[in-house]
């Protein structure tokens, strides 16, 4: 797998884990251990990339990481112009202007073959974390729900389910708009059926979690070839 | 004719030799600045490691024998292993004289396979609302507080497991296999610890909720005048339970600052001798080459105790000055000395490491004095046995 270090990159972000050694350091150690051991990904990053990526983009024979951060690209006007295309309003942990964003690079052979990226998003009972995996357009290919806490978990995890998004892209969500959950006028995005009715507050996030990753791909990947699409 | 007294006179003659007289009270400020910092240290760094090890909650835990009591090790097998002990242990244990207070836990781990593709786990730690916050008073909350209710459908998030699930007080979880909701009550501050990956329930929830009414470990806080040695020889002694005590990390911890306490202290002794030296050597230069005046005060009348006061007294305002210096120097700096000490050491506890105070500071004067004192004996006394016509004679001689 061709890999490169966050620091060979172009942009990076600290992450936010900076760890503290509380007591002496011999239990320190030890407890320190044992939280990064059951939480070792605050971060939305892919559990296992190598395994990750392979099955996401078959075929492919290595990856590149990048880290970026809408503080660092281009700070709060650039927040403002992604909320806008998002069509919400970035709130809570996971959407602070300095988040730092794992994107990952996907090559066959020393041709850029796609992307994958993922975003985190607040559930009803816990964090989703969801991932895409793109062409060089910009079109889904793959989604995964990496992290899933939800009464209907079984169902968003089911291939079925995942299987509605592919071959959509940014362009097709701009008619979504997250907040009401409507899709005017309707379109692909509309007919993506819920699996479960009773959970539809995590169906909704589902889905702003997707239009999210798609703008930040758009925006920090592929040049915003979307833009045209997105109608202000 | 105006009167002197004989501090004016020896403040008069130490202003004659103004580049000497600074040197000698920059000698002995260095002296004083060092005695001061290196005891605010020793003194702030053991007082910080105290509450660090305070702040832990208890010193000791009982867990069943061969159940794994850290998270870590919990994960490392899988979840599985957990070994229980009856809840009786646990007042058996609070009615021990040396125990301050107990509090028992439950640790259960379930299978969440919406984790990753293959699935993980998720460890939930049941404490008693009525023992574990108040032992645990040291952690800090971001927002909420404690559950109040033994059986309350509430949680507690550390830092990271909130940052992940992305809870935020008010917020519902769902127990994964158990499908049993709880809403977070509390979310805590970064530790640095395991707490910060913990998500805690109160006890009886735990126990309803995965049908288990025994206990994994029981926390002990031993009271402070209390023999830890012969209380673990007791614990020890209890059946199917195994001790996992924090004494030994604090003894080794101790010994090792007892240690770095004797080598503060012969840095000290060596940074007064150097500067009592220096004083005796520059008082004794002073008196050497003052000689001739010497000569003429006794002459004029100026008896041996008038000129060993005299110039004691210059010796003493040299030592008080540099200790005043010293430990205003020593006040000015500690912040910086802390910042210093911190970057040099490879651990240092949460709380300042130099701790300069009035009792310090009284103290390290006094002893700047009583160097002066005694540095300004045999100088004086050799002044004060001068015989005024071989002072005299010998200034005629050279």
């Amino acid at each position: 797998m061709k890999t490169t270090s966050p620091s060979s990159t172009t942009e990076s972000a600290s992450r936010p884990r900076a760890a503290r050694a509380l007591v002496p350091a011999a239990a320190a150690a030890l407890l320190c251990a044992a939280a990064l051991a059951l939480y070792a990904a605050v971060g939305c990053d892919l559990n296992d990339p190598d395994r990750d990526v392979k099955r996401l983009f078959p075929g492919s024979t290595g990856y590149k990481t990048l880290y970026v951060s809408i503080s660092r690209k281009g700070g709060q006007d650039l927040l403002q112009k992604i909320e806008a295309r998002l069509g919400d309003r970035f709130a809570g942990l996971f959407e602070t202007i300095d988040v730092p964003y794992t994107m990952y690079e996907i090559y066959k052979g020393q041709e850029l073959i796609g992307y994958i990226h993922g975003t985190n998003q607040k559930g009803t009972y816990g964090g989703l974390q969801v991932f895409l995996a793109l062409d060089r357009q910009g079109v889904i290919r793959g989604f995964y729900l990496q992290k899933l806490t939800s009464k209907a978990a079984k169902a968003f995890r089911d291939p079925a389910f995942g299987g509605q998004f592919l071959g959509l892209s940014l362009a097709d969500f701009y008619a979504y708009d997250i907040v009401t959950g409507k899709e005017d006028p309707p379109g692909a995005v509309g007919r993506i059926a819920n699996p479960d009715t009773a959970s539809d507050r995590d169906f909704r996030a589902i889905l702003r979690a997707t239009k999210k990753n798609l703008v930040l791909v758009d925006e920090f990947l592929l040049g915003n070839p979307h833009l045209k699409f997105f109608k202000g | 004719m105006k009167k002197i007294s004989i501090l004016q006179v020896a403040y008069k003659s130490l202003l004659r030799k103004k580049t000497r007289s600074a040197l000698t009270v920059l000698g002995i400020a260095m002296a004083a600045w060092v005695l001061v910092s290196l005891f605010g240290f020793n003194r702030g760094y053991e007082s910080s490691l105290n509450k660090d090890i305070d702040n832990l909650g208890f010193q000791m835990l009982v867990v069943a024998k061969g159940c794994p009591y850290e998270a870590a090790t919990l994960m490392l097998k899988g979840g599985t292993g957990l070994k229980y002990m009856s809840e009786s242990i646990a007042a058996s244990v609070a009615a021990e004289p040396e125990v301050d207070a107990v509090t028992p836990m439950l640790m259960q781990v379930v299978f969440d396979p919406n984790k990753g593709e293959s699935g993980g786990l998720a460890a939930f730690l049941g404490v008693d609302p009525a023992t574990y916050p108040r032992l645990k008073s040291a952690l800090p909350f971001q927002a909420g507080g404690w559950f109040r209710e033994p059986e309350a459908a509430e949680a507690v998030f550390g830092y990271e497991v909130a940052e992940l699930e992305q809870r935020e007080v008010g917020d519902l979880y769902l127990i994964p296999e158990k499908e049993v909701e709880v809403k977070v009550v509390g979310i805590l501050q970064r530790t640095g610890t395991q707490d910060d990956g913990t998500i805690f329930l109160p006890l009886g929830t735990v126990q309803k909720v995965f049908g288990v009414s025994e206990l994994t470990s029981i926390g002990i806080k031993v009271r402070k005048d209390a023999d830890m040695k012969a209380f673990e020889d007791k614990m020890y002694k209890l059946p199917d339970v195994q001790v996992v005590s924090l004494t030994q990390v604090k003894t080794t911890i101790m010994t090792l600052v007892s240690t770095a306490r004797v080598m503060v202290f012969s840095i000290a002794v060596i940074a007064i001798l150097i500067a009592m030296m220096g004083v005796v050597n520059t008082v004794l230069m002073s008196v050497m080459e003052r000689r001739q005046e010497i000569g003429i005060l006794k002459s004029m009348g100026a008896m041996a105790g008038d000129v060993f006061k005299l110039v004691w007294l210059e010796t003493i305002i040299l030592c008080g000055a540099g200790g005043l210096v010293g430990t205003g120097l020593a006040l000015i700096t500690a912040r910086l000395t802390d910042l210093l000490v911190r970057r040099l050491l490879p651990y240092s506890p949460s709380g300042g490491l130099v701790s300069i105070d009035a009792g310090l500071v009284a103290v390290t004067l006094g002893v700047v004095t009583a160097i002066g004192l005694a540095s300004g004996v045999y100088p004086s006394w050799k002044a004060a046995r001068m015989r005024p016509l071989d002072t005299i004679r010998s200034e005629e001689e050279s």
